[in-house]
This record gives C-alpha cells, structure tokens and sequence, in this order.
C-alpha cells in the first residue's frame, strides 16, 4: 500500500517532468478486455467497487480491474490526477478541488449519502468536554473540535454546526490531526473536545466511557453528499464511453451494497458471499467472524446508481471557497461532470 | 627555597623509566637535565612539579618558598600551552585570576613581566598572531608572573628555529640576570645546556640513571666570551652521550 | 658593496650564456602546474544561479512545459506568498513557529551542552549516559510524538517537546565531542598553575569545546526547522509548518512552494546568525 503511492508519487513527478502527462494511453485495445485501476481505502463505504468485481459485474462490461489501496483520501487524488490509477471514491476535499481547478480530475457521480432514515455521521463529545456541560451541538462554541486536515469534510462539518447552531466559525478551535486515529486517540483523552464521524465508528467509540454522542450530522446539514466518485479529466474527455462501463458496473455493485447492509432485504447467503467479498480488503486483518459484524455495521446508503446531489456539492464548494480552502474561480462546471449519471 | 629529588624510581607498566635520581635545585640556580630521547626526562619534571607520583623515592621541598610567591613550582612547556582564545595579556591574567589580586595590582604585575620579557606592544595581540619565539616569551612571562620558586622547563626551546632559540637564550640570560630565577631546564641540546646551565646532570638512556654531573663555574652572561672553555664542556658532554643515545636509538627502533 | 655586486653579477652571466646558447637549446619556461584545487570566493554565483533557474523555471510552467500539477510557477508561489503578506497571515504563522522554535532550541541547547559536559567531565556520568544517548539519538523524534502528545498535550507543549528532544541528542555529542578534543596540554598547564577545578572548565575546557559545540548548534538547528514540520502536524492552527501541511493537504501547490520557501529563508536566517556568531565568539581564530 505504502509503495504505491510513493511510486505514485515519483511517477507522477517523472512524468510530468517530462511534460507527459496528457500523453499516457489508455487507448482501448480491439478485443482484450480494457483495464483500469481503481483506488480504494479500507473503509466499508468502498464495497460497492468490490462487490462489482466479485460479482462479474464489470467484466460484464468488458473492464478488467485492479485494486489499489490507499491511507488517505489525499494521495488517492493525486494517483488519479497523474494517471496513475483511473477512478476513486472520496469526500469532497480541498485538494480535490484543487486539483479539479488545474484540470486533472472530475466528479462524475454521487456515493455516501446522508439521509433522514438511514442511521448517519455523529457528533461526538469527549467526556470532560460533556462534563463540562457540551451536551448539544449548539453549546461547541468555544471547544476544540478534532479535523485531519484543514480544508477535510470534518472541517467542513464543524463549520455547518457552527452556522446552524448560530455561532461565529472561528468560535470553533479548529485541531488537525493529520490522521483519523490521532483524532480518536485525542478525543478520547480528552486533549480535543469534539468530532463528527461516520456511524460505525462512532458507534464503536461511544461504546467506552470516554466518548458522548452529542448530535447528528444530518441534523445540521441537508441532504449531505459525503463522498463523490470521481475520475481523471481525460477520461471524462476522451474515454467517456469507459466512464460509462464503470458506472453502470459500479451501479449494480452499489445495488447489492444497499440491499446487503443498508436495506437488509438481501438473503443471508449472499449477505455472507458480499461480507466474504468485501473482507478481502476491509478489516482484512480480522477474522471473519470478527469483521463480518463491523462491516455491516452503521452502513450508510449509497446513491443508486451514483446518482449526484448537485446542490450539496455546490454547497460543499461555496464552504471551501468563504474559507479560502480552494481557489476562488473554480466553477461547478470545473469540479462535476453531471452528464454521466441523475443529477438532482 | 630548595627543590629535591630523593632516590626517585618510576615505571610504567613493566618499562622503568627513572632509576634511583637524586638531585636538586637550589635557590637561583639553573639546573640542565640532558640525556638521550625517552630517557625519562619529562617524566622526572612532572614528579618534581607534583603532577605525578613516583613508584618510590620523594619529590621534596626544602624551606619556605617566597612569600609572594602565587605558584612556586612553575612549568613552561615545549608547546607553550598558550589558550588561543586569550590575548598575550589574558593569558597572563588567567594564572593570576584565581588567586584574588585586586585588579589594579593585577595589571600591574602583568605589564611588569611583559615588559621583561619585551612583549608590551603585543598586550592586546592573539597567539596566533605570534611567531613561536614570541609565543614561548609569552609562556615565560606568564610564568613569572606568578612569581616562581622553581620554573621547570620541558625543552622550552626545541620548538623554535636555531636563530630564535639564540635570541631567547640571550633573553633568558638577561632575565636571570634581572629576576635570578631558579629552574630545572631539560633540554637535549647541549648547547643550550652549556649556554644556560649552572650545573648540567646528564642522564643515562632508559631507565634514566645519573651518568655525570657537571658544574660549570663560568657567570651565565659572561660565557658568550669563553668559547674555548664552553666548547670544551660541550664536547665531553657529547662524548659521554654519543654512545648513550645510540644505544637509546637503536633500543627505540627495536621496540618500534 | 662590491661583494654584493660580484654575487649580482654571476646570475646575470649565466642567463647571459643561455641566451647566447639558445640555438643549442631553445629556452622556455617552466610548466605552470599549481593551478586549480583552490577555493576563490565567487560571490554573486549562488544568487546569480538561483535566478536563472527561477526563470527557466517559469518559461517551462508558462510555455506548459512543466505541468502545473508537477510544479506550481514561481511567480504563483510569489502570489502566495504576497497573500500572506496581505492578509498579515505571515506574522501569525512565523511568530508561532519562532515561538517554538526559539524554546525548543534555547531550551534543548541549554539542557544538551549542560549534559554533555557533565559526560565529558564526570566518567560516572559519561557511564551512564552516553550509551543512552547513543540509544536514543537515532530514534525520530516523529516516532515519538504520539507519545509526546499523551505526555505534553497537543497544545505548544508537545510541539516544544518535539523540537527540544530533537536538539537535545546532537548538542550532547556535539559537547562531549568538544571537550575531549580540548588539547589535554592546556588542561595540564592549567593545572600546574594551580588553577581550580571550576576555573580550568570555564576558562579551559568550555572556550576549548566552543567551536565544536558551535558547529553542534549549526546542525542542530537545521534539526529543528526540520522537526518544526513534523511538531506542527498535530493540532497546529498556525505556523509555517500547519501552513505547509494545509497547504499539502489541499493541493494547493502555491502555497506548499511558499511555505518551503519560507522555511529556507529560515534556515538561511539561522545559518546566517550562527556565522555571526561564530565570527565574534571564535574571533580568536584566523
Ligand atoms: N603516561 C605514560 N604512560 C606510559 N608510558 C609513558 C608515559 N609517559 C612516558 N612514558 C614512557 O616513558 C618513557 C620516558 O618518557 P619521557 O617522556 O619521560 O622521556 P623523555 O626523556 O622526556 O623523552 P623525549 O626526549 O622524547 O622528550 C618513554 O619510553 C615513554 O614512552
Ligand atoms: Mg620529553
């Protein structure tokens, strides 16, 4: 995992060094099956890629895939915008952005959702900072409240508290952290008082003592389009028809996610034949009688069909842009191409 | 004051370096030590300045120093051991610092001794700046400064060129002739020896016995006019050690 | 006189001679075979170099020729870092890594010199210790921060705590290194001058060790600037290091150029004032 970005990284500088980056090919060869690669984090939210390749879906559609694993959504983007791999599925960041405004990568559908029905992403609370009183969102103002970087949807999330609960941004201690399990280590000793996360592992940290659920996510922000997938430029101009392969295999992938561990109307066989699939890559380093439960748990839907919530993205980057996390003159039409998958 | 050395006998490990030396200095006295390379020279200065102990034997000291007398067992070094980060007169002042002169004293003790030594227009000068005639006058002024019983010199001269070494025997004349200093001078130039020494003590090759002592009655300033008689002494000397040092070569590149 | 002008007058003949020989032999000089292997000071080379490439530099980003995701231009990174100036942003994110740095390294260098010292003079010390230090001196201090922010918070202690243990390891070696390089005949002279025990360490042995531990400081501020990225990655609002990582974790490339800039004038600005340093403290040297 690690080689590979560090390869990714010294490609992508190698190449374009050369000023080769627009030259790489992934011409479609006559009979063979297309091959692509897609970026993967260990996280339950990237099964339907899974799913997909397990199921044959996409060599129904003629397209032969290799994983690749990442840490962090980051260097994820970066792959894709120097060619190194060809689709990926993360929040909408600062990066992203940035790399979406010189032209190397592009939204093209929608994945994570928040919706009224579906368990989502918590506010968390340490215990001191819930001693103290921090029983509600609206009482943050004031607190420190844990990010892995600045301009990550944590960020974003506490900003959106912050204008809905009706206080001032910069009332909000802003904590980077770098890494997801520094921010837990910190909340639970008490060093930042609070962070939003997604169900499964809040429902695992509130589990000790250390940490207090609070609120939820959904309640601050509509409809909340938490990650997006999203490809390079290139193919979006001159592989649309690759594109669309992708998504209609990922399509039926994300189908059988949402039945399996959204909906729960899937058959407990085939429930366990996904489970199988998806433990291959997330926690792969369990048992799978161990990781079965916690792949299941506090699954949120994905979009049928990746289908795109616009709004919530043009909200996500209007956020970045007030906070100067991105360029100012990126343009919806530089970050999303809508004309791939429903668009609402 | 009176310096002594009772039967001293020293070894390191299993190589004897002294065997059984008795001498001493006395008061305004200047007393050669020569001998051959690794005889035990430097060895028999550090025991007699206290810087080491003899297996057996005693360095010994008889009477009162001078009651102004801030260190009265003096070294000067073959290297001058001057700090480089002090200037000619900081390096004075640093054997004067610990012993709570009143500053102006001080001073004055300092521009004393460098002007003896013809040093005060390099008061200010680093070390560097200095020849190694210079840097040695220097060292011996420092070492007057505190006002010596006894300077004990290891080769002070063998670091300087044959012209300097000429000039700085003549200052070191001068100088005993105005301060009347004591010494235990140790050299292994025997015209330095005859130049300078009240009494020459010449050593065997290792282990350092007494070979020969040798008186020379002549003053110290007058023996630039007696050439024949100084000569005469430094040849005999030189007989006497020719062998010795030969033998001490030969033993050295055995053991190399 | 007339002596002298006899000895003038022998070299004269014989040149003389050879030129009157030269259809024998023909006289030339000798080869000149010295030159070279001999440091002249080129003042303007650096700066004159460092423009050259900023400008190809920016030929290449403007002709596309070095892709903007490789490299931002120079002058995109000029613009960020005119932004900073703009915005007064520069003195929040300077003042808090000077803070930190200024603490961790005083503090580190204090605490360093006076370890090494009591290792170089006390043997019981040096026993004990310095097989820890040679221990623990390779370990990265990055290795060390999770357990740097359990011990001193994620506040400007941890930070602190990261910079000084990183300065802390180099200027031990550097001291003890020092002292025993202290020319043992000083030491002795010392000695045989009857000074004291505190007289020969302060007025022998410390100036002795300075240059060593001078050159100590050198690395171990560069040290520090480095270690300043890695303090700054946890729970930073400001500094020139969260600035780098902000700016890293956004791609914004601009700005990831501007804040390693500012980093170098850092480094040069540190550098600049140990030489300073050095110049007066060690103006005994040539
Ligand atoms: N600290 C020491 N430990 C072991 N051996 C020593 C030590 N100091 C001197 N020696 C040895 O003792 C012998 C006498 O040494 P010393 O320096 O006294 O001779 P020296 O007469 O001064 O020689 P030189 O004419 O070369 O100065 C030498 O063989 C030397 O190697
Ligand atoms: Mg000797």
């Amino acid at each position: 995992m690690i080689t590979t970005t560090r390869r990714t990284a010294l490609s992508m500088f190698a190449a374009t060094a050369l000023g080769l980056v627009a030259g790489a090919a992934l011409t479609p060869a006559a009979q063979a099956a297309d091959a692509i690669k897609i970026g993967i984090l260990s996280l339950t939210s990237h099964s339907p890629s899974i799913i997909a390749e397990g199921k044959g879906y996409f060599d129904e559609q003629d397209l032969d895939v290799e994983f690749v694993s990442f840490q962090a959504a980051q260097p994820m983007a970066v792959a894709i915008a120097s060619g190194d791999i060809d689709f990926g599925m993360t929040a909408i960041s600062g990066g992203l952005i940035s790399l979406a405004e010189k032209g190397a990568v592009r939204i093209i559908g929608g994945a994570l959702q928040e919706t009224p029905e579906i368990e989502g992403q918590k506010i968390l609370v340490s215990k001191a900072a819930h001693d103290a009183g921090v029983t509600s969102p609206d009482k943050l103002a004031g607190r420190s409240f844990g990010v892995t970087t600045q301009g990550s949807s944590f960020h974003y999330m506490a900003h959106k508290i912050a204008d809905k609960a009706g206080f001032d941004r910069s009332e909000l201690k802003i904590t980077p952290m770098q890494k997801v399990p520094a921010v837990i280590a910190a909340l639970k000793s008490g060093q930042i008082d609070a962070w939003s996360i997604v169900p499964n592992i809040a429902g695992a940290l509130t589990k000790g003592p250390e940490v207090v659920e609070i609120g939820k996510i959904s309640d601050y922000i509509d409809n909340y389009q938490v990650t997006t997938v999203f490809t390079s430029t290139r193919n979006v101009t001159d592989n649309r028809e690759l594109v669309t392969r992708f998504l209609a295999g990922l399509s039926k992938g994300i189908d059988d996610y949402n039945a399996a561990f959204v909906d729960k109307t899937m058959g407990a066989d085939d429930v366990a034949a996904i489970t199988g699939m998806v433990h291959q890559y997330v926690y792969a380093d369990q048992p799978i009688d161990k990781a079965g439960p916690r792949i299941a748990a506090g699954a949120m839907r994905i979009n049928s069909g990746a289908r795109l919530n616009v709004a919530s993205v043009e909200d996500q980057l209007k956020w970045f842009q007030s906070e100067k996390l991105a360029p100012e003159g990126v343009t919806m039409e530089d970050l999303v191409d809508t004309s791939f998958v429903e668009a609402y | 004051m009176e310096l002594i050395l009772d039967r001293v006998s020293h070894s390191y490990g299993n190589v004897e370096v002294l065997n059984d030396i008795s001498l001493s200095v006395g008061s305004g006295e200047i007393v050669c030590i020569v001998g051959p390379s690794g005889c035990g020279k430097s060895t028999l200065l550090r025991i007699l300045g206290g810087l080491e102990k003899p297996d057996s034997g005693a360095a010994l000291i008889a009477g009162d120093p001078p009651a102004d007398s801030l260190n009265p067992l003096t070294y000067v070094f073959q290297d001058f051991a001057l700090l480089p980060w002090r200037t000619v007169e900081g390096n004075v002042s640093l054997v004067l610092e610990d012993h709570a002169i009143p500053k102006d004293r001080a001073r004055a003790i300092i521009a004393d001794v460098l002007a003896r030594t013809k040093l005060s227009e390099f008061a200010g000068a680093w070390p560097r700046q200095l020849s190694g005639g210079m840097k040695q006058r220097v060292a011996i002024a420092r070492a007057l400064s505190v006002n010596p019983a006894v300077m004990l010199m290891d080769e002070p001269l063998s670091a300087l060129d044959s012209q300097t070494r000429d000039l700085l025997m003549d200052d070191l004349v001068d100088l005993w002739g105005q301060v009347g200093f004591s010494a235990c001078y140790i050299t292994h130039n025997l015209a330095e020896a005859v130049r300078l020494g009240h009494r020459i003590v010449m050593l065997s090759r290792r282990p350092g016995r007494i070979r020969e002592i040798v008186d020379i009655d002549i003053p110290l300033n007058e023996r630039i006019n007696h050439p024949a008689e100084t000569t005469a002494i430094q040849r005999r000397l030189w007989e006497a050690m020719r062998d010795e040092a030969r033998a001490a070569d030969r033993e050295l590149s055995d053991v190399a | 006189m007339s002596l002298d002008a006899a000895d003038l007058e022998q070299p004269r003949r014989a040149t003389a001679d050879l030129q009157q020989n030269r259809h024998v032999a023909a006289v030339k000089p000798v080869p000149f075979r010295g030159g070279g292997f001999v440091h002249t000071r080129h003042r303007f080379v650096a700066l004159f170099l460092f423009v050259v490439l900023v400008i190809l530099w920016e030929i290449g980003s403007q002709t596309g020729f070095i892709s903007n995701i490789a490299l931002p231009a120079p002058s995109e990174a000029a613009g960020a870092m005119a932004d900073l100036f703009e915005t007064g942003m520069i003195w929040k994110h300077l003042s808090a890594s000077l803070y930190r740095l200024v603490i961790g390294w005083s503090v580190g260098s204090l605490i360093g010199v006076t370890v090494g010292l009591a290792v170089a003079l006390f043997s019981i010390v040096r026993a004990g210790v310095s097989p820890f230090v040679s221990a623990l001196f390779p370990i990265p201090k990055i290795a060390l921060l999770p357990l740097f922010i359990i011990w001193f918070g994620i506040g400007e202690g941890s930070k602190v705590a990261t910079i000084l243990f990183g300065v802390f390891f180099p200027t031990v070696i550097a001291t003890y290194g020092g002292v025993d390089n202290v020319d043992r005949n000083l030491i002795r002279m010392g000695q045989s001058f009857g000074l004291s025990w505190l007289s020969i360490v302060r007025k022998i042995i410390i100036p002795g060790a300075l240059p060593a531990i001078l050159s100590g400081f050198r690395i171990s501020a560069s040290i520090a600037i480095i270690l300043l990225v890695a303090a700054e990655m946890i729970g930073a609002e400001f500094g020139i290091g969260a600035y780098i990582l902000m700016a890293g974790a956004l791609f914004a490339t601009d700005q990831l150029i501007a804040g390693v800039a500012m980093l170098s004038v850092l480094g040069l600005t540190v550098g600049w004032l140990i030489s300073r340093a050095e110049r007066w403290l060690l103006r005994w040297r040539a």
